[in-house]
């Protein structure tokens, strides 16, 4: 066992409530309940316990972490903690009064996510009318009131047309970053896949897009590009590496080491209402399971990539092998690789099953 | 860059110190580790004071040639700027 690594970033999933109920959501397909949800007191525990263990950014998240009515509180907590916080929110219901509330809490970052350009497109894909008014609405206020904005454009089949209006958009609100994510399949997103996988061809002219549009505004606009798995020869890093930089801490306090990392049969979470999140992280079995290079099969298991990608997505290997502890298949070296690509081309499908508390 | 730049670090960007890590330069899902020296540099980066002076006041601090600091302070500005974590 080498060194134990110290974490940098803290995922705070506040609630699963939210508002929009868009077919790629990261949350999984059993939403917790807003009774279950963790009380202030726990988070703000949480929260200087994240600061004591060496994390450095904090991600308000959710669902919709605004649906929170002490959001605030919370912010000025982890502010007060010494640490960097950052809100990622679709920004309906960030309004005015929010706004300076948050700021006044000491918020550092705001990430918006967005659907697309086209209202009437985007808004549908969200299942929210008149929710792209209110996005853009505010993140003209946050950039007015010299906040660091970035806007999160997850691409899929559907609006990847309209990728060069969205690095416009990015630019016209003065945004400093802007992330192009493809959907990554998980959560909902697995059974929308037929409906979201976009085209190889699709892809690769995304790739081009981005590299031209990184040249133009280098030193303005920061594009990061989030690459779908399904096109790559080598997989991601998953969260840098299970237990290696990232706690995600869902709505009810479980703490995990990715954030559906809840779909891995058999495996044990501690609870932050339990546990002190330090133990969690040094001595959980569920933070331990995949941690380091020692569980890996070959052909990960002396590959020169081991320290690197760390044996990419459990939850991937779970999701198309039906085996958690299978070289991610996204790895062109993985015996399963063929199952990946199959799946990249099978056929669209166009309907989406959209999100619901309760399903 | 000219004598009176007054560089200043882009918005949502932060020096951050820990107990765990020493100080390092945050920004929105990014994180510079910086040397010592480079660490000095960007904490003279308030969009008040201007170059010339961050470059006097270094070179007195660390007993150095002013134009070698200068130079200094020149390149890790455009890096900062090209990385976008210097709002020009
Ligand atoms: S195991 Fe997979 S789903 Fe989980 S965070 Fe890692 S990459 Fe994402
Ligand atoms: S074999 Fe494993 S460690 Fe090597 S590149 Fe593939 S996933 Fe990464």
């Amino acid at each position: 066992m080498t060194d134990l690594p110290v974490p940098i970033g803290l995922l705070a999933e506040l609630t699963h409530r939210c508002p929009l109920g868009c077919p790629y959501c990261s949350n999984p397909i059993e939403l917790t309940r807003t009774n279950a949800e963790l009380d202030t007191k726990t988070w703000i525990n949480v929260l200087n316990e994240a600061a004591s263990l060496g994390i450095m950014h904090v991600h308000l998240s959710g669902g919709e972490p605004l649906v929170r009515p002490d959001l605030a509180e919370l912010t000025n907590a982890a502010h007060l903690a010494g640490l960097y916080t950052n809100l990622i929110t679709s920004a309906v219901g960030l309004t005015v009064q929010r706004f300076s509330e948050l700021r006044a809490a000491g918020l550092d970052h705001v990430q918006i996510s967005i659907q697309g350009v086209d209202p009437a497109r985007a808004d549908s894909v969200a299942h929210f009318k008149g929710g792209t008014r209110a996005k853009l609405d505010a993140a003209k206020r946050i950039v007015e009131a010299g906040m660091a904005l970035t806007i999160n454009a997850v691409m899929h089949r559907n609006n990847m047309d309209e990728l060069p209006a969205i690095i416009g958009l990015a630019e016209n609100l003065g945004a400093g970053r802007l992330e192009v994510a493809h959907v990554q399949y998980h959560g909902w997103a697995i059974p929308n896949r037929a409906a979201l996988m976009p085209t190889r061809e699709q892809f690769l002219e995304a790739e081009q897009i981005v590299i031209e549009a990184r040249a133009r505004f280098e030193g303005t606009l920061v594009i990061d590009h989030v690459m779908p798995d399904y096109f790559a020869e080598r997989p991601k890093a998953c969260m840098g590496g299970w237990g290696r930089q990232v706690i995600v801490v869902t709505p009810d306090g479980r703490a995990l080491p990715c954030h559906a990392a809840a779909t891995l049969p058999g495996m044990i979470f501690d609870n932050v209402r339990k546990k002190p999140l330090a133990d969690i992280w040094g001595h959980s079995e569920a933070f331990n399971r995949f941690r380091g290079t020692q569980w890996m099969p070959k052909p990960c298991n002396g590959c020169e990539r081991a320290e690197i990608d760390w044996g990419g997505c459990r939850c991937q290997a779970l999701s198309i092998l039906g085996d958690a502890t299978a070289t991610d298949p996204a790895c062109a070296l993985s015996p399963n690789h063929a199952r990946m690509k199959e799946l990249a081309s099978a056929s669209a499908t166009n309907t989406y099953r959209f999100r619901r508390i309760g399903g | 860059m000219t004598d009176d730049t007054r560089p200043k670090l882009a918005p949502g960007v932060k020096l951050h110190t820990n107990a765990k890590r020493g100080t390092v330069l945050l920004a929105p899902e990014r994180i510079l580790e910086l040397d010592e020296l480079a660490l000095s540099i960007v904490a003279q980066f308030d969009g008040k004071k201007r170059i010339s002076e961050i470059a006097a006041a270094l070179a007195k601090e660390y007993d150095e040639n002013a134009d070698v600091v200068r130079a200094d302070i020149d390149s890790l500005l455009k890096d900062l700027a090209a990385k976008g974590y210097i709002k020009s």
